[in-house]
């Protein structure tokens, strides 16, 4: 396990290991132990994530492998047993609630809303960290709601209740309000879930276009790794609550990883996307 | 589009949000409980002992010598003597009218109260006492009635002070590296259950029928006797509780988006359910102070006004402090003259309109019980 005293020192000027190529990193796991409080073993351990400044990372792995919790634990929306994470070299823990919520965003798995709520106040809620307890919206808010609504594509729904909207749809509108918090950091748990593949490919668009326009650091937990291996920079593979492998996808996604990761005999082509064939039904 | 600059049409969206929430179902809402209001009202001040027609008692409402007369406000709202005033107008403006101010504070109180709650711990059927509130206050009600008869004097401060300490009482047992609303709600029903049990107990010890009577006005709610006294002694908390309310609206709304995506937005969420909390502890303890503990109201409109205006804390709160009013000045009407001259306590009628129509709403909806 790494040491605590150094973390602070090495948090800045870390750069990416696997592959050697210096990468700065937004945010940092380090030596990181989650777990819930119904459970009693520890949920996740990991001794170093990162999240390269300006890329895609996709989180990848089988169900209850941890990485909801892991981006959970990197959001601050769970604080770890042991280690720390650290934002732009700084400790999340010394941040305060809305500076932290205007410098890293979050879009959970579930959510759930008034169904008489419009869409155009859902993005407004986004806003939520830019303002003060009994402030109004001002120009910026309104700037800045535009561009997530016209971003995210739900400009024809805007005034639509959510209720009405469909799973796709009203996924992007979660979109739209978290883009509207306009943060450098933004973590996504599982945003295509449950989506069909036009909106799914929708919502990598918006996420892709969000990260090469303004550069923002996306980590996203994906399920389907061929989707991940497509779409994002870096890939981090995890099992039983532990880092398997980290790096790009074509050095992430092999026969070996889907065998020991996902236990599926599968030949791995490039072609030059990658394509995912299993050897045989399981 | 085309013959607006983007400076022109933005700056109208702003504008567009301070005020666009307004809309159609809000304003009729509000209109209808309005004239309630000046029914109830006009009907309270015409009826009652001292009979006049209903063009004396308007003549008296609008009597110049009162209201063209900033002493006299002085009068009611800061206290001291009365100048002369004609014996009608006197009826009208110092028994008659306070008590349909007091019913149209306590309503509004509540309503408020009953929203937030409902928004706090994210359940419809939350209303202003389900964290103890209305037990920790009528335990000290009984307290002050039964064992220490010599504070009397200062029962409606203590019966408020006894619904917040309840509440206190409520957040600490709650808490356990913070909150949530079923342990709140849990715990509210464990602290309710002890005092109701200490109250009940208590009535054993009580051998004057007077007192129990008492107690019991305190306790279902009663604005009998009420005046000026009562509108000096909640005015100012309303006033503040009132103001809060209306300016956190949008913290409620987030609230409404649920813990996590609450907390993700950078609420300290912790400190605001607290702070909201407080908030609605505070509105109902006025209440409490000057008519013992109403039930139902809080319950039940906030519940009317969503299914009016939507689940929009800017609009429903503005809803409920129109419709808390109309509910309680128009069950008052009913408390003072349906039995005349035997005078109801008000928390009487509001249980048997509020009942029947939780029902209504109850066979009526199919997903109730959703915020």
């Amino acid at each position: 396990m790494a040491q605590h005293g150094e973390a602070d020192a090495t948090a800045d000027e870390h750069t990416g290991v696997e592959d050697g190529s210096a990468r700065e990193s937004a945010l940092t796991g380090d030596a990181l132990e989650l777990s819930y409080p119904t459970s009693e073993e520890p949920v996740v351990e990991c001794e170093r994530i990162d999240i390269p400044r300006g890329e895609i990372t996709a989180l990848v792995g089988p169900n209850g492998s941890g990485k909801s919790t892991l981006l959970k634990s990197l959001a601050k929306q769970l604080s770890p047993d042991t280690g720390n994470v650290y934002l732009d070299g700084k400790s999340i823990t010394e941040y305060d609630d809305k500076a932290f919520a205007r410098e890293l965003g979050l879009l959970s798995q579930q959510h759930d809303s008034p169904t008489s709520l419009t869409v155009e106040d859902l993005v407004y809620h986004g806003r939520y960290p830019h303002r003060s307890f009994f402030e109004q919206v001002n120009e910026d808010d309104h700037e800045a709601v535009e561009r997530a609504i016209d971003l995210a594509g739900v400009e024809h729904i805007r005034d639509k209740q959510i209720g009405n909207l469909s799973g796709g749809q009203s996924q992007l509108a979660w979109i739209a309000m978290v883009l509207a918090q306009d943060t450098d950091v933004l973590l996504l748990d599982e945003p295509t879930t449950y989506l069909d593949l036009h909106h799914q490919l929708r919502v990598l668009e918006t996420v892709r276009q969000l990260n090469e326009e303004r550069g923002v650091t996306v980590a996203v937990v994906l399920h389907d790794i061929a989707q991940a291996a497509r779409f994002a920079d870096y890939l981090v593979a995890m099992q039983d609550g532990e880092l398997y492998d980290w790096g790009p996808p074509r050095e992430v996604v092999t026969e070996e990883l889907l065998a020991d990761v996902f236990r599926v005999e599968a030949a791995v082509n490039y072609t030059p996307d990658p394509e995912i064939v299993p050897k045989h039904s399981l | 589009m085309s013959g607006t600059t983007p400076t022109e049409q933005s700056s109208g969206s702003v504008l567009n949000r301070l005020f666009g929430w307004i809309d159609g179902s809000l304003v009729s809402l509000c209109l209808a409980s309005l004239v309630v209001v000046v029914v109830g009202g006009l009907i309270q001040v015409s009826f009652g002992a001292f009979s006049m027609t209903i063009g004396e008692a308007w003549r008296a409402v609008f009597d110049p010598a009162v209201i063209f007369d900033p002493q006299v406000w002085q009068v009611f709202l800061l206290g001291g003597e009365l100048p002369d005033l004609s014996r009608r107008t006197l009826i009208v403006w110092n028994i008659r009218l306070p008590r349909v101010f007091v019913a149209a504070l306590v309503g509004a109180n509540l309503a408020i109260s009953g929203a937030i709650f409902q928004a706090v711990t994210r359940n419809e059927l939350a209303s202003p006492f389900i964290l103890g509130v209305s037990s920790g206050a009528g335990l000290l009600i009984l307290l002050t009635l039964v064992v220490f008869s010599g504070l009397a004097a200062y029962l409606p401060l203590l019966a408020a002070l006894g619904g917040m300490f309840a509440f206190v009482l409520v957040y600490l047992i709650a808490w356990k590296n913070g909150t949530s609303p079923v342990r709140l709600v849990l715990a509210g029903v464990i602290v309710g259950t002890v005092f109701q049990s200490l109250q009940t107990g208590l009535f054993f010890f009580v051998d004057d029928i007077g007192v129990v009577q008492s107690a019991i006005a305190w306790t279902t709610g009663s604005l009998t006797g009420t005046d000026w006294e009562q509108v000096r002694m909640a005015l100012p908390w309303s006033i503040i509780a009132i103001g809060l309310a209306l300016g956190s609206s949008r913290q409620l709304n987030v609230l409404l988006l649920g813990e996590q995506t609450a907390r993700s937005l950078g609420m300290s969420i912790e400190k605001v359910r607290f702070a909201l909390s407080g908030v609605a502890v505070l509105a109902a303890a006025a209440s409490i102070a000057v008519a013992g503990i109403v039930g139902f109201v809080g319950l039940v409109v906030p519940h009317l006004v969503r299914n009016v205006v939507g689940s929009d804390y800017k609009r429903l709160v503005v809803g409920c402090l129109f419709a808390g009013p109309a509910l309680m000045v128009a069950a008052d009407v009913g408390a003072r003259l349906a039995l005349n001259p035997v005078q109801l306590p008000v928390g009487v009628v509001t249980g048997l309109v509020g009942g029947p129509y939780f029902l209504y709403l109850m066979r009526k909806q199919q997903n109730i019980g959703e915020v």
